[in-house]
């Protein structure tokens, strides 16, 4: 919203303060200041106005001319050498003088051009810092006196600030609003525009052919309509000080009838809408629902066709306007227009708003609609309109002005003592100043109570265009705002323990973190929201079948209803795409080999639902390309693997005792027979997968190498069940009795089942006697020596007594035991 | 080399002074320490070393052999002989010990291979990192919880019940438009978000504000959280807009809770972060939850690419008795602040960092920078 010192100055007078101050002054009272701009001429000191007499040809040069130029009383005739073309001899043009310093500090001195002496520099406006790029000297065509302080001929210079304002203050759409704002924080009177206009001034008899009624269909939406006929109006220019104002706030002067309608709009904060009367077909306006197929080509030369229910301003015919936003092209004010329909309208914000935002049209007006123009400063606005436009384009009201609706009166109290103001500042301010501030903002105190400890309870009439203000509290920010919230005292901060905890999730991914950053990951950050090609890489084939539309994409459970890019339209479910998208960066960067992790949200399907997990996970690349002067021996899945189960230890969950399945089929971005998954959301609440990342799908991707990762994801209300305090268990201190047993088992045998059936029978050999300690693979074998599809799996039990050292006999009886058990069901050998 | 047996016992007998006669063990002694002080510096191995020193002192050695002579000489020359024995003993084992020493350290030295140039990289892995965005949110909550600040946590995904009805933010507010703000389908489920009515829609948060509601709705007051997390708006991408941001969101709610409180809140927040001569200001300014409600600008003119005398860095105010109502606190007699700190802002103001889409490239050689 640009605002117009010199518009300001109409309301309030803020002469003697400089911008920065009007500016600090807004933006304490609310108002982000986003630019000033300051217009018009700078005071230029020796600069006058100065009349052209002779004008030759300089001898020495073709393109200059020498002439002799009359400044008056400021300075006699001079002699001037000049290489501006668009001037003759009697123009009246701005003289700067020796002494004058122009804008850029270019200080004019008397000099010799070409052998001839010049006294002085004859100007162009962007000489005098008037306007950029225009050439040729300023002719002064309303011929200025000549010897005028040339500050005196040209239009006055503005300031325009830029401001946002905020949605609680329509009122400040005007510049009526932001005038009392200002007169309020520097105390000063506001001057209310003069309006003279009264509806006693209007030719009694309403022009039979035009306007003769209203009619409102939808009044919830339109609940105040007004229009004035005018008649015998002179469309033309608007005079300079109207266009002034109105090109200093950014909007181009069309003619007086729309600047008029501008102004007032600016002014007010209350919509204009004005028709040529000979064009609007009948002699009613009905202000209705639009119905289906109806068309409108609006202002901006666009047909548009509106959808039912629209509410439009129609004549006998077609929809005229669309209410509140933009009018019609062929209803609207041209050159030959002599008769107006002056529209002043109240419409219901959420109407205007729902319109502008199914037509994709926005105006200056549906803005100030949208977030509420006050019914009850129409009437005054209209009156104001009439006022401008009969002095600006002549003609004489013909009839009274048409009014439908406006039934309610406005009212309303807030009653507030000093002590709840205090009490919510944290600090006191004198009762006084804060009834005063209140005043200033044109609160009327109607009533004041005693009360026994309170102070007085001050009752004030809310202001109707204040609809922001409703309760005490509101008026406690009123009062700051006018004491300065920059005032607000310092003070110790006071903070009494509330002994509480940090969400679980705190410290989940703090431990994760810890973890990963200690094994040298970098902590990444990549974006939730992913394409859909590549959320379809991670989703479960088994997902597609969950969901009830069979025929929807399996993507379909992750997109947004309205992404705004094509590549983030999905909800990631993976983290692991992210990172490999940070790898994919890297290596085109240069950067081949690279440790990253990332702990964030990720939404894995469940029981035809999505369940927002929290997850973190890690890749680990390692390319052929790798150089290093000492090769370490590659990561491989053992390496996610241990990396991964710190993940869950992070959630309290030992991994190494859970269940693992190959990924692959099941869980595609993993590579088949090189990637394993544990968990499930279903019953546990959380999964973990680590392994080889698809060797194809890095190839699409473009990620060079060899990818490693591990992912763990858990429901956040999984976190935090109190963990149980770890108690001591006691251990013995004799020496153990080792034996090593190596077992051969199909090739395609998983090694942990075959130990968990060792440990079994283990366990059932050595009963109560003693106790197993632990059994543990120490190597793996297939080849020479062994059967084709066989494999040999090396154990090393561990046997250990709690009272005595184990004797021989005793343990080897066992160990027979436990091979003669293993080896019953024949899937199992024991390798000689 | 003379026989042990040129002299006669009794010679022997008659001149038994020690160094006056000499006895032909002596000559033998003689030359086997010189042949051991010159074979046993020679030896390349421990095998051999053992083998040599059974040639000297091993059951069948040489110096055993002539131990077992003391047995036939005279009597009278038994002390003679025993004392010139236990002399090259001694001196064969000292050729003995150093032989070994000098084995045992050539073998350690074997073991070694040698010797390692230090100025060489260590080619494993490089030290983790953790992401800017992180340090400055731990950096916050660690800040805020030395006032007492705990943190809570809320879901990504929301209900506009949460991120907007329960933050008087109404149904035609432009912050809801779609627009703004990122939707799930209607016919969207969540199995761990719940709505507050069957027909609201999911979205995704535009601020953590919607875990204070949570917070709020889950207990009675006093409360004081700060809301770290992961926000969302549909926004165009360029040097300072992401579609997705984060956020550090506190809230106070307690007997008595005023503007002044709030104000020496976030003064102490940005002295600790800026240091003490960071100057903090308040605006007014409007939003649906808070009344009154500020923007909060900072001087600090010592940090890295700040240009102007006052950044706005946050926003806050005094809870809106319309939100307490909303979840069942009686507005009478609670009060309470809130405030919100966009994350990236402030880190890329802490770190002079000038375009926010480094924090989610995530190039090493940005991460690496900050540890």
């Amino acid at each position: 919203m640009k605002i117009s010192r010199n518009w300001l100055q109409t309301y309030v007078n803020l002469a003697g303060l400089s911008a920065e101050e009007i500016a600090r002054a807004i933006t304490f009272l609310g108002f982000e200041v986003e630019g000033i701009r300051e217009t018009g001429a700078p005071a230029l000191a020796q600069v006058f106005v100065g009349q052209v007499l002779t004008r030759d040809k300089h001898p020495n040069a073709d393109k200059l001319s020498v002439c002799l130029v009359d400044l008056g009383p400021a300075g006699g005739v001079k002699t001037i050498v000049c290489g501006a073309q668009n001037y003759q001899v009697g123009d009246r043009v701005p003289v700067a003088l020796p002494g004058a310093v122009l804008p850029g500090n270019f200080e004019i001195k008397p000099s010799k051009i070409r052998g001839q002496s010049s006294d002085g520099m004859m100007c162009s406006a962007q000489e005098l810092g008037l306007s950029e790029g225009a050439t040729g000297l300023l002719i002064l065509t309303d011929r200025p006196e000549v010897g005028l302080p040339v500050n005196d001929a040209l239009p006055p210079g503005d300031t325009v600030f830029d401001l946002e304002i905020t949605p609680n203050r329509p009122d400040c759409l005007g510049h009526l609003g932001v005038a009392r704002e200002l007169a309020a924080w520097f105390k000063k009177e506001l001057t209310y525009p003069a309006v003279h206009y009264v509806p006693e001034h209007a030719d009694p008899a309403p022009r039979p052919d035009l306007l003769r009624t209203l009619r409102v269909d939808a009044p919830a939406d339109c609940p105040l309509y007004t229009a004035t006929v005018l008649t015998g109006v002179k469309v033309g220019p608007s005079p300079d000080w109207l266009r002034q104002r109105l090109t200093a706030v950014g909007l181009r002067p069309i003619n007086n009838v729309v600047d008029v309608g501008n102004y007032i709009m600016l002014e007010y904060n209350q919509p204009v809408h004005a028709f040529d009367a000979r064009r609007l077909g009948g002699q009613t306006i009905i202000v209705r629902p639009a119905t289906e197929g109806e068309k409108i080509t609006t202002l901006d030369k666009v047909e548009r066709t509106l959808p039912a229910g629209t509410l439009v301003i129609a004549d006998a015919n077609r929809p005229v306007v669309i209410a509140g936003i933009m009018g019609g092209l062929d209803s609207g004010v041209s050159a030959d227009t002599t008769d107006l329909v002056l529209e002043v309208a109240n419409f219901r914000r959420q109407s205007v708003r729902a319109t502008s935002k199914r037509l994709g049209l926005a105006s200056d007006s549906s803005y100030r609609y949208e977030r509420g123009v006050d019914p009850h400063s129409l009437e005054e606005a209209m009156h104001g309109c009439i006022d401008l436009l009969l002095a600006t384009a002549g003609g004489k009201v013909a009839g009274p002005t048409l009014k439908v609706g406006g039934d309610v009166p406005w009212q309303r109290e807030i009653t507030v003592t000093p002590a709840f103001i205090n009490e919510r500042l944290g600090f006191t301010l004198p009762a006084d100043e804060m009834q005063a501030a209140l005043e200033r903002l044109e609160l009327e105190t109607v009533r004041t109570d005693p009360t026994p400890d309170r102070g007085p309870a001050w009752t004030f009439a809310i202001p109707s265009w204040r609809d922001d203000l409703d309760r005490p509290i509101d008026l406690v920010e009123e009062v700051l705002r006018l004491h300065g919230s920059d005032r607000i005292p310092a003070a110790p901060v006071v903070a009494p323990a509330l002994l509480a905890d940090d969400a679980p999730i705190v410290g989940f991914n703090r431990r994760a973190t810890d973890a990963l950053v200690g094994q040298g990951f970098s902590e990444c950050i990549t974006y939730t929201l992913r394409p859909e090609k590549e959320t379809a890489a991670w989703i479960p084939p088994a997902a597609e079948s969950k969901f009830q539309n069979p025929n929807s994409k399996i993507t379909a459970a992750f997109a947004l209803a309205n992404p705004f890019l094509e590549d983030q339209s999905h909800l990631r479910t993976s983290l692991v795409p992210g990172l490999l998208t940070a790898l994919q960066l890297n290596q085109a960067r240069g950067t081949a080999a690279a440790r990253l992790f990332e702990t964030g949200r990720i939404f894995v399907e469940r029981d035809s639902q999505l369940w927002e997990c929290a997850a973190v996970a890690f890749v680990i690349c390692e390319t052929e390309s790798d150089r290093a002067w000492l090769k370490r021996p590659a990561a491989d899945l053992f390496t996610a693997k241990r990396l991964t189960e710190s993940l869950a230890t992070a959630a309290g969950i030992d991994l190494g005792r859970q269940p693992l399945a190959p990924a692959g089929a099941t869980a595609p971005g993993w590579q088949a027979g090189h990637a394993a998954a544990a968990g499930e959301l279903q019953h546990r609440g959380w999964t973990a997968q680590f392994g080889l990342v698809d060797l194809a799908l890095l190839q699409s991707l473009g990620v060079a190498g060899r990818v490693h990762a591990g992912v763990f994801a858990i429901l956040p209300e999984m976190l935090g069940a109190a963990q149980a305090r770890h108690r001591y268990t006691d251990f013995s201190l004799l020496p153990a009795a080792l034996r090593d047993l190596a077992l051969v088992v199909d090739a395609a045998t998983p090694a942990g089942d075959v130990q968990k059936i060792l440990a079994k029978h283990a366990r059932a050999a050595v009963g109560s006697a003693f106790a197993l300690e632990s059994v543990s693979v120490f190597d793996v074998y297939a080849g020479k020596g062994l059967p084709e599809g066989k494999k040999s799996l090396a154990f090393s039990l561990i046997f250990r007594a709690p009272d005595r050292t184990l004797t021989d006999d005793e343990v080897n009886a066992v160990f027979t035991k436990i091979q003669t058990a293993i080896s019953a069901d024949g899937t199992i050998t024991v390798r000689a | 080399m003379p026989g042990a047996n040129d002299e006669s016992p009794r010679t022997r007998k008659r001149f038994p002074a020690p160094g006056i006669h000499r006895l032909p063990m002596q000559d033998q002694l003689s030359a086997l320490l010189a042949k051991a002080a010159a074979e046993l510096p020679a030896l390349a191995s421990r095998p051999e070393f053992e083998a040599a020193k059974a040639r000297y002192v091993g059951p069948h050695g040489e110096l055993t052999a002539l131990m077992k002579q003391m047995g036939t000489l005279p009597k009278e020359q038994k002390p003679v002989a025993g004392k010139l024995i236990n002399e090259a003993k001694t001196q064969l084992q000292v050729h003995l010990d150093a032989a070994l020493l000098r084995l045992a350290a050539a073998e350690l030295a074997a073991r070694l291979g040698p010797a390692v140039d230090a100025t060489l990289p260590s080619p494993d892995a490089t030290p983790g990192t953790r992401h800017p965005l992180t340090l400055v949110r731990d950096e916050l909550a660690s800040i805020l919880r030395k006032a007492g600040f705990i943190i809570a946590d809320g879901p990504e995904v929301e209900t506009e019940y949460y991120c907007f009805d329960a933050l008087n933010t109404p149904a035609d507010h432009p912050a809801r438009d779609a627009q703004d703000t990122f939707y799930l389908p209607a016919d969207a489920r969540f199995g761990n978000v719940a709505k507050k009515s069957p027909d609201e829609k999911y979205l995704l948060r535009t601020h953590t504000s919607s875990v204070q509601i949570r917070t709020m709705l889950k207990g009675p007051p006093p409360i004081r959280i700060i809301a770290p997390g992961r926000v969302y708006r549909r926004d165009t991408v360029d040097a300072t807009h992401s579609a997705n941001f984060h956020q550090i969101e506190g809230l106070y709610v307690d007997k008595g809770v005023t503007v002044r409180d709030l104000k020496a809140l976030l003064d102490y927040i940005f002295a600790s972060l800026l240091g003490k001569d960071t100057k903090v200001r308040f605006r007014p300014h409007y939003f649906g939850y808070t009344e009154p409600s500020f923007e909060v600008d900072l001087s600090a003119r010592h940090l890295p690419k700040v240009n102007k005398e006052w950044v706005e860095i946050c926003g806050c105010g005094m809870v809106d008795p319309l939100v307490f109502e909303g979840v069942g606190y009686d507005a009478d007699v609670w009060s309470g602040y809130a405030f919100g700190i966009g994350l990236e802002r402030l880190a890329m103001m802490l770190y002079g960092i000038d375009d926010i889409r480094y924090f989610y490239q995530n190039d090493l050689r940005f991460l690496r920078q900050f540890s």
